[in-house]
C-alpha cells in the first residue's frame, strides 16, 4: 500500500482533484473503500455541488456522514444550503448588534454577500475546516472536490487568509495603541450610540475586532498546517489520457507546489487497452500514448497508476473496491 | 485663589486637548481605513476574506461610525487639514 495514503500523524486527509467528468468521484469513491477494507475508519466527503457520490456508491447521501460499510461513511455537503444558512445566521446576529446602525442598509449588503465572488469558496474553505477540527473521529478523510479551478483557489486560501489576517492585526494594534496614548492623557474614553454609553477597548484582550481577528487566524493556521503537512494531507490528481487534462493537471501541480500543498499521486483514468489492434482508434491510442509519456516525463517524483476502461462503469460496492485496489497499490 | 484655579485648570485642559490632538487624527485615520478594508468590497477592490469581515463587522460600530463621517467630511477636506496645521 503507499505510504501517503495511510494515516501517519494523526488521521490523513486525502484531496482528490482533476477536470470535470475525468473520474474524481469514481477514484475517490474507490480509494475510500479500498482504504476501508483494509482497516482504517474512512470518512469521504464530497464537496462538488453537482454531487454523483451517491449514485456511484449507489447510496442515498445527505451533510451527515453515513455507514455504507464497515469502517466506511459518506457524506455529501450542501454548499448552497450551507451559505444560506451561514447568512442567514449571521444577517440575524448583524441585525440586532446594528439597530442603530440602520444607514449601511444591511439586507442590500447581504443580497450582494450571496453572490459575491468568493463565498463559494469561503464557504468550501469552511466546510473543510470544520470537517478537519474533528478530524480525529477517522483515520482518513477523503474529499471528493468540485472541478480543479476552484479547488485550486481553496487550497490557496489559507495562505492568503494569513495574510490578510497578520495585516488587519497589525493595523488593529496600532488603533490600540494610539488609543492606550489618549487614554493615558485624557482617561478613559467613551463612544456614544444611540445615547448608549460604550467604553472604547484600548486592550488586545478587550477589544472584539482583535479577539475575532487572533481567532479567526489561529483557525485558518491550523488548516494551512494540515493541508501542507506532507505526514498529513497528500492531494491525487486523476485525468484522462488526453491534452486537456494533462494541461489542466500541469497546472495544478505548479499552483500546489506554490502552495507547499503536498502532491503525490496521478491516477490515469480510463485508458483504452486493447487487445488487438483497432484500425478506426489507432490515432486516439496513438495520442493516448503520447500523453502518458509526456507525464511520466513531467511528474518526476509522482506515482502515476493507469486504471482501464471498463467495458461498463464501475459503480457499487465490487467494482469500487476492485478498482480501490489498483490505486491504492494491493497486489 | 479660585480663578487661579480655574485658569491653571483651563490652561491643562487645553495642554491635555492640544497635546493628544495629532494621535486622535491619526487614529481617526486609522479607524477609517480599516473599517474602509473590510468594506472594500462595495467600491470594487479585493477585500479581506468573506467570512473575516462577517465576523468581524459587529465589533465595529465606533469604525463604521467614523468612516462615515470621514466620507460626509470629505467634501472639505483641505479645509479640515488647513485646520490641522493651523493654516487660515
Amino acid at each position: 500500500m503507499r505510504k501517503y495514503l495511510l494515516p501517519q500523524d494523526g488521521f490523513r486527509v486525502i484531496f482528490v482533484i482533476g477536470k470535470g467528468g475525468v473520474g474524481k468521484t469514481t477514484t475517490s469513491a474507490s480509494l475510500a473503500v479500498a482504504l476501508a477494507e483494509a482497516g482504517h475508519k474512512t470518512l469521504i466527503v464530497s464537496l462538488d455541488p453537482a454531487h454523483n457520490l451517491g449514485d456511484v456508491l449507489m447510496e442515498k447521501l445527505s451533510d451527515k456522514p453515513r455507514e455504507i460499510m464497515e469502517n466506511l461513511y459518506a457524506s455529501e455537503l450542501d454548499m448552497e444550503g450551507m451559505i444560506r444558512e451561514y447568512l442567514e445566521h449571521l444577517e440575524k446576529n448583524l441585525k440586532n448588534m446594528y439597530r442603530y446602525l440602520t444607514v449601511i442598509n444591511l439586507e442590500k449588503y447581504f443580497e450582494v454577500l450571496r453572490y459575491s465572488p468568493g463565498i463559494e469558496e469561503y464557504a468550501t474553505l469552511e466546510a473543510i475546516r470544520e470537517i478537519l477540527s474533528e478530524g480525529d473521529n477517522w483515520n482518513v478523510i477523503v474529499f471528493d472536490t468540485p472541478p480543479t479551478g476552484l479547488t485550486l483557489r481553496v487550497l490557496a486560501l489559507p495562505r492568503i487568509s494569513l495574510i490578510w489576517a497578520d495585516k488587519l492585526i497589525e493595523i488593529r494594534k496600532k488603533i490600540l495603541e494610539r488609543r492606550r496614548a489618549i487614554a493615558k492623557i485624557q482617561g478613559e474614553q467613551k463612544f456614544v450610540v444611540d445615547g448608549e454609553e460604550i467604553k472604547l477597548p484600548t486592550e488586545e484582550e478587550e477589544d472584539g475586532v482583535m479577539r475575532e481577528l487572533k481567532a479567526y487566524r489561529s483557525e485558518v493556521e491550523f488548516v494551512y498546517k494540515t493541508i501542507t503537512d506532507p505526514k498529513k494531507t497528500s492531494v491525487i490528481a486523476v485525468m484522462n489520457p488526453e491534452l486537456l487534462p494533462l494541461y489542466e493537471t500541469k497546472r495544478a501541480y505548479e499552483s500546489l507546489k506554490k502552495f507547499k500543498v503536498p502532491f503525490n499521486l496521478i491516477v490515469m483514468n480510463k485508458v483504452i487497452q486493447l487487445e488487438r489492434e483497432v484500425p478506426e482508434i489507432k490515432v486516439k491510442i496513438e495520442a493516448q500514448k503520447r500523453v502518458m509519456e509526456e507525464v511520466k516525463r513531467e511528474f518526476r517524483g509522482v506515482d502515476i497508476v493507469e486504471i482501464p476502461m471498463f467495458q461498463e462503469e464501475p459503480r457499487g460496492i465490487e467494482w469500487l473496491r476492485k478498482v480501490g485496489g489498483m490505486i491504492v497499490g494491493n497486489p | 485663589m479660585e480663578p487661579i484655579k480655574n485658569f491653571l485648570k483651563g490652561f491643562f485642559e487645553y495642554f491635555k486637548q492640544s497635546s493628544t490632538e495629532y494621535i486622535e487624527f491619526e487614529l481617526r485615520e486609522l479607524e477609517n481605513v480599516f473599517a474602509l478594508i473590510l468594506m472594500a468590497s462595495f467600491i470594487g477592490i479585493p477585500s479581506p476574506p468573506t467570512t473575516l469581515v462577517l465576523r468581524l463587522m459587529p465589533h465595529m460600530v465606533k469604525e463604521i461610525k467614523v468612516m462615515q463621517q470621514r466620507a460626509i467630511d470629505l467634501d472639505d477636506v483641505f479645509a479640515e487639514v488647513a485646520g490641522m496645521f493651523d493654516i487660515d
